[in-house]
């Protein structure tokens, strides 16, 4: 499957942002989570120690779950479950002083893993100090309930404080996850708990309320982020690909301008235009190499030509004249071939010079028609040429072009054959088809056609003249014309070859 | 073989501009056995003194030359204001400095390698076009053609000929007597882009004389084949 790049970059970004956003959100759910219960731990410490030090009258119980359901920010009063034992209540059995109605179905306290409880009070969690003031230690009952401003104390484990410990459990009650905490002072043994339910709940509501806000926000700002970032980084490559298709569309001696393009894209420039500079440096090579061939070789041919046609004239002997049109036939073949080679490198070389005018190509087609008809021996020949065909073009490379394809229908159909032009406008352009029927012509030598110096060996003329340099210089003069001659597809016994040419 | 060709105006001056002196020697043996003044200069410097200097009927300039190159002695030419027909020879870049020959006021141009025969029609067609085309019938005895109608006609009676049948016709008589070779015929009738292995020229020749002898029954035709060169018309 093939995907752009800005859909590529749009999903590793908002995968990117996915992953960030989960792991903020974790980790921040957890220290949000543990703050949370570091606090309900303080608390539930705090009621405990008040409960453990200032003993309640068991008629209360019900005021005093109310007070620290309150206390805890807890819903109801049955979301607490409080207990003081007195110490030896081990020994005393029945001698509870206190204990929530909750206690009967929950884990016996000796069951819970109790640890002490360890406060790394900062200053936001100023009032970890759980004892209480000196003077007020066992003052009053109702006096502490108040919760006097207290002195700030450093930091540190409640454990060995005078006045007792606070240890803390979990704990799980009515499939609900419960936190209890003890506190061990000389009356005796208070113990909080908790239902975190209530907590969490609260808390997740919350994050949830904001969560539904943020989280498609967060997305459709990637979104639009990944847009822009592709698009932003699709800029300069899209700058430098219509660049490239003028260079290589043009000529080669073009180069791409790096003028405010950002760094990595002038490097990249920078690279394309030196390569551009030795692809233009041997095509130029190439190409000098071929016309410089070209003219070493047309000189002596001139000369050839010249003394040849000069001899036949001033000769009366026919047998050496004979001799010598046979001979002069030799040079011009020599001299077509020459010239086909010169051109098929210009056209390689992207240089073979056009001088486009008004060409009426019906008449052009027409005038090769009557040609055909001297060409043909017993072939019957077929033509369908619509009226009033122009193209703009080069007259003599365009007469070449069609030589070459009416000689190759003439010369490749059976004497019973035929051949058949049919020229058309369409919209953009003219269609000539040249076909022609022939023996079978195998997938194999069709995919050949072009090729230079090919010529198909078909088995009853094994005496096909030419160079086989006449069908690939077609198609170069063609596409020079922004146009292409292909091979239709179609019937072994019959080769149609389809040239374009853009009106 | 002796020439008598009708249109050949005797004594036409032609300045060669042409580096190598194998091809020169031919071609003024050639355009002088067409009874023409032919002068030779070897370097584009020379060439161009010689052009604006001298009145010439033609120049025929060779454009790989030592010293200046046959564009630029045109150039020389027309920015000194020489109006003498140019037919440049073009062998490096024939398709590029065919155009740029004539943007730069060339009037034809031949690829080398060329026949000294088309040289000398394109002379003389160059001379025809520039004096205004006077004459638009051609007469060889008793045989006539029509330039406008393209018609040949023989004791009153025409027939009317395709492109390349008037054409080679007219190559023809040109010179009667001269052996054209198929070769020459091909070049000028078809241009040099044609298969030369087809059998084009006689088919051709054969529908002339056809049309000919529709007119004439008279023996033999006036084409005459030229065992083992070519085709001429008969001589007078």
């Amino acid at each position: 499957m093939n995907i752009s790049f800005r859909t590529r970059l749009f999903f590793v970004a908002a995968l990117i942002v996915g992953a960030v956003l989960a792991l903020v959100l974790g980790l921040g759910w957890r220290s949000v989570l543990k703050v949370e219960m570091d606090r309900l731990n303080e608390r539930l410490c705090m009621e405990a120690r008040r409960i453990a030090t200032q003993p309640f009258d068991a008629k209360e119980l019900s005021r005093l779950e109310a007070d620290v359901a309150l206390k805890l920010r807890l819903g109801a009063s049955d979301q607490v479950l409080v207990r003081f034992d007195e110490i030896g209540f081990e020994v005393r059995a029945g001698g509870t002083a206190l204990q929530s109605a909750g206690w009967r179905n929950a884990p016996r306290l000796e069951d819970l893993t109790w640890a002490p409880a360890r406060f790394e009070s900062g200053p936001t969690t100023g009032e970890s100090g759980l004892m209480p003031p000196p003077g007020e230690r066992r003052e009053g009952r109702r006096a502490s309930e108040a919760e006097p401003p207290q002195p700030r104390e450093p930091p540190g484990p409640l454990e060995g404080r005078p006045g007792g410990t606070c240890s803390l459990a979990s704990f799980i009650h009515l499939d609900h996850d419960w936190q209890a905490a003890r506190f061990d002072a000389q009356p005796g043994r208070a113990v909080v708990a908790a239902d975190l339910a209530s907590v969490k709940a609260d808390l997740q509501s919350a994050v949830q309320r904001a969560l539904t806000l943020i989280i498609p926000l967060v997305l459709m700002l990637t979104a639009a982020g990944a847009w822009l970032l592709a698009s932003l980084s699709l800029r300069p490559v899209n700058r430098l690909r219509s660049a490239m298709k003028g260079v290589t569309k043009n000529a080669l001696d073009q180069r791409l301008p790096s003028a405010g393009e950002d760094r990595e894209f002038n490097e990249l420039i920078a690279d394309y235009n030196t390569m551009l500079a030795r692809l233009e440096a041997s095509f130029n090579q190439a190409s000098r190499f071929s016309a410089d061939a070209a003219h070493e070789i047309k000189t002596p041919l001139t000369i050839l030509q010249g003394r040849l046609e000069h001899a036949i004239t001033l000769s009366d002997n026919h047998a050496i004249q004979d001799d010598l049109t046979g001979m002069l036939d030799e040079v011009g073949r020599l001299a077509t071939i020459t010239r086909k080679l010169l051109w098929l490198s210009q056209a390689d070389a992207g240089k073979l010079a056009l001088q486009r005018t008004p060409v009426p190509l019906t008449e052009l087609l027409d005038e090769l028609m009557l040609d055909a008809h001297m060409l043909v021996t017993s072939q019957s020949l077929r033509s369908d040429i619509a009226r009033g065909l122009k193209v703009q073009g080069d007259v003599m490379l365009l007469r070449q072009l069609f030589n070459n394809l009416l000689n190759n229908a003439v010369r490749y159909s059976p004497p019973s054959g035929w051949v058949a032009v049919r020229a058309v406008m369409l919209p953009g352009g003219v269609e000539v088809k040249f076909s022609n029927v022939t023996t079978e012509v195998s997938a194999e030598v069709r995919a050949r056609f072009f090729e230079r110096f090919f010529r198909a060996d078909v088995a009853h003329h094994s005496q096909v003249e030419g160079s086989g340099l006449g069908l690939s210089l077609a198609r170069e003069i063609a596409r020079a014309h922004d146009g292409d001659l292909t091979l239709e597809a179609g019937p072994l016994t019959e080769v149609t070859l389809r040239l374009w040419l853009p009106a | 073989m002796r020439l008598a060709s009708l249109e050949v105006e005797v004594g036409l001056k032609i300045l060669l501009v042409e580096d190598e002196q194998k091809i020169a020697d031919f071609v003024c043996a050639g355009l002088a056995t067409r009874s023409m003044q032919v002068t030779h200069c070897v370097d584009g410097n020379a060439g161009l003194a010689r052009a604006c200097a001298g009145p010439f009927d033609a120049v025929v300039l060779d454009i790989m030359l030592p010293g200046r190159d046959g564009l630029s002695v045109l150039k020389g030419m027309r920015a000194a204001g020489v109006t003498t027909p140019v037919i440049l020879l073009t062998a490096r870049n024939e398709l590029g400095d065919r155009i740029e020959g004539l943007e730069l006021g060339a009037d034809d141009y031949l690829a080398k390698p060329f026949f000294v025969e088309e040289l000398a029609a394109r002379i003389h067609a160059l001379r025809r076009r520039l004096a205004g085309d006077r004459q638009n019938t051609v007469d060889v005895g008793g045989l006539k053609l029509d330039r406008i109608t393209r018609e040949v006609s023989c004791h009153g009676r025409s027939a009317e000929l395709t492109t390349r049948e008037f054409s080679l016709l007219e190559y023809l008589m040109r010179s009667p007597g001269q052996v054209f070779t198929r070769a020459q015929i091909l070049e000028h009738v078809w241009g040099y882009d044609f298969d030369p292995s087809t059998n084009v020229v006689d088919v051709c020749i054969k529908r002339i004389r056809g049309k000919i002898a529709a007119l004439d029954e008279q023996l033999p035709s006036h084409i005459e084949s030229v065992r083992g060169a070519g085709y001429r018309l008969r001589p007078l």
